[in-house]
């Protein structure tokens, strides 16, 4: 069993989603990859939560770590990502039954003006192969519709993104809309985009400023302990 | 190759200060160092302050640009009035200075923006580079970013503005996130060339390698790529001589350089040696 589990780390680590993957270090084609060891996983008995916690999230800690390091790049990540990703599709059903829900409902949306999402969906692909419920709200959101969502569907976690000093100007409006709305302090709101900063987090009273996906990862973690 | 430098663009913030505190020595020296470029883009930023501040911003700067270089001025804002302010002042600097305000950057397929620009384009004749894109962001295909050229086309014919005064802008993605981008640019580029054989091309390369290690070596690889395909233009740091090294020997190599003079000039002055 640890054999198995030490594989899927290993895997996730290569970013081998399949059998058929390279991987980063470009040798083990044909070997089973993160599918194939998730189902291996499962029909050894291997409990679906000691395959997530043990071999998913602590392969993407060290991604991350790798990522950090600039010994990863972007794509490296999101090959890992995906695999992660691929593994859950599987896991899923059988999460459900046992109840071993996710980390939580993460809503993550482009602010209003802005179109950019090339960080935002890196994030939304992060946060959900570390084990969120991701809703991605898509581009140019504006503060109304974010109100409307978050009464309605009531996430835990709001993630907002801008990448131009003209419309970073957009996620204070969207964090007094929720204020006057009274359901601001029903949600973190967690900042990010090549515009923004700590310090514009504090001006316009976000929780948290994260530089990218694998820090906001980290920020979450911070947010879980303070609430257990 | 017509060679837009872009070192003037206060989304970089030791230009957005230099602005800020009228710091003309240092954007003077800015506009002089990009020799290898044939025209100048202007950017002041946007979103901090006022738009009163950004067309004083605007006018200032292509003022200060202006009495050191003759290089053309491509006027760069996201927002019109901005950009009208920069026309505006282009047109007062005439008597006294040989530059010219040439082109907008930019429009695209949006409405509302497609009708700002398109009288301003019209009323001061200058060329405008237009964005594949339109309301709902880069759309991720060829198909998508076709149809926004020809609503472009379309938006600025109304304005009886010629299709070879547009530089379209086929746009890049990051090939990092989605290997199939290179090719959804490089298509887009063709099929520009091939609906609207009169109009220019244009584009901003450095997204491209996005997120990837040795960025400057897969900008330069794609930009000759780009060559091939019809690009007529790009918005580059002229300071960077292996970029300006690739378009002198990408344009020899599709035969736009009658007896290599071109390269072999930049040859002779040491733009290889670097």
């Amino acid at each position: 069993m640890e054999d198995i589990i030490a594989l899927l780390k290993e895997n996730v680590i290569q970013g081998r989603k399949t059998k058929d993957d390279e991987g980063v270090d470009g040798d083990s084609i044909g070997m089973p990859g993160v599918i194939e060891l998730t189902q291996l996983a499962l029909e050894s008995n291997i409990p679906p939560e000691v395959i997530i916690e043990e071999g998913l999230t602590t392969g993407m800690q060290v991604v991350g770590d790798k990522f950090a390091a600039k010994e990863y790049f972007v794509p490296d990540m999101l090959a890992s990502a995906e695999a992660v990703s691929g593994a859950q599709d599987i896991l899923k059903p059988y999460l459900e039954d046992s109840d071993a829900m996710s980390k939580g409902k993460f809503a993550i949306a482009t602010v209003k003006g802005d179109i950019h999402d090339i960080g935002k969906n890196i994030v939304a692909t992060l946060l959900k192969g570390a084990g969120y419920e991701v809703d991605d709200l898509g581009i140019n959101i504006p503060p109304e519709k974010i109100v409307e969502y978050v009464r309605e569907y009531k996430p835990d976690f709001l993630g907002l993104s801008a990448l131009l000093t003209t419309t970073m100007l957009a996620m204070g409006e969207t964090i007094e809309a929720l204020k006057e709305n009274g359901i601001r302090d029903s949600v973190k709101v967690l900042i990010g985009g090549a515009a923004v900063s700590e310090e514009f987090a504090q001006q316009i009273g976000a929780d948290a400023y994260c530089v990218d996906g694998f820090h906001a990862i980290k920020v979450l973690e911070e947010f879980q302990k303070v609430k257990a | 190759m017509l060679i837009i430098g872009e070192n003037i663009n206060a989304t970089g913030k030791k230009i957005a200060e230099a602005i800020r505190t009228r710091n003309s020595s240092f954007l003077q020296e800015l506009a002089l160092a990009q020799v290898a470029a044939d025209y100048l883009d202007v950017n002041v930023g946007g979103g901090k302050g006022s738009t009163e501040q950004e067309i004083e911003d605007m006018k200032w700067l292509i003022d200060i640009v202006c009495e050191v270089t003759d290089k053309p001025i491509v006027v760069d804002s996201a927002n019109p009035e901005v950009i009208e302010a920069g026309l505006e002042q282009g047109i007062s600097l005439r008597a006294e200075r040989s530059n010219r305000v040439v082109m907008i950057n930019s429009v695209n397929a949006e409405k509302a923006k497609l009708e700002a620009i398109g009288p301003l384009a019209a009323k001061y004749q200058v060329g405008v580079i237009a964005l594949a894109m339109d309301d709902n962001g880069i759309p991720p295909r060829v198909e998508e970013r076709i149809r926004a050229c020809d609503t472009i086309l379309e938006g600025l014919s109304y304005y009886n503005i010629p299709a070879k005064k547009i530089y379209f802008d086929p746009l890049v993605l990051p090939i990092g996130v989605d290997t199939t981008q290179g090719q959804v640019t490089l298509k887009t580029l063709e099929q520009i060339k091939a609906r609207y054989p009169e109009a220019k091309t244009t584009v901003g390369l450095s997204n491209i390698s996005y997120g990837l290690p040795q960025r400057v070596a897969i900008n330069d690889v794609f930009l000759l790529m780009l060559m091939y395909a019809g690009l007529d233009s790009v918005i580059v740091n002229p300071l960077r001589s292996s970029t300006i090294g690739s378009i002198k020997l990408g344009e020899m190599l599709i035969g736009k350089d009658a007896h290599c003079k071109g390269y072999l000039k930049a040859y002779r002055r040491g733009l290889f040696n670097k």
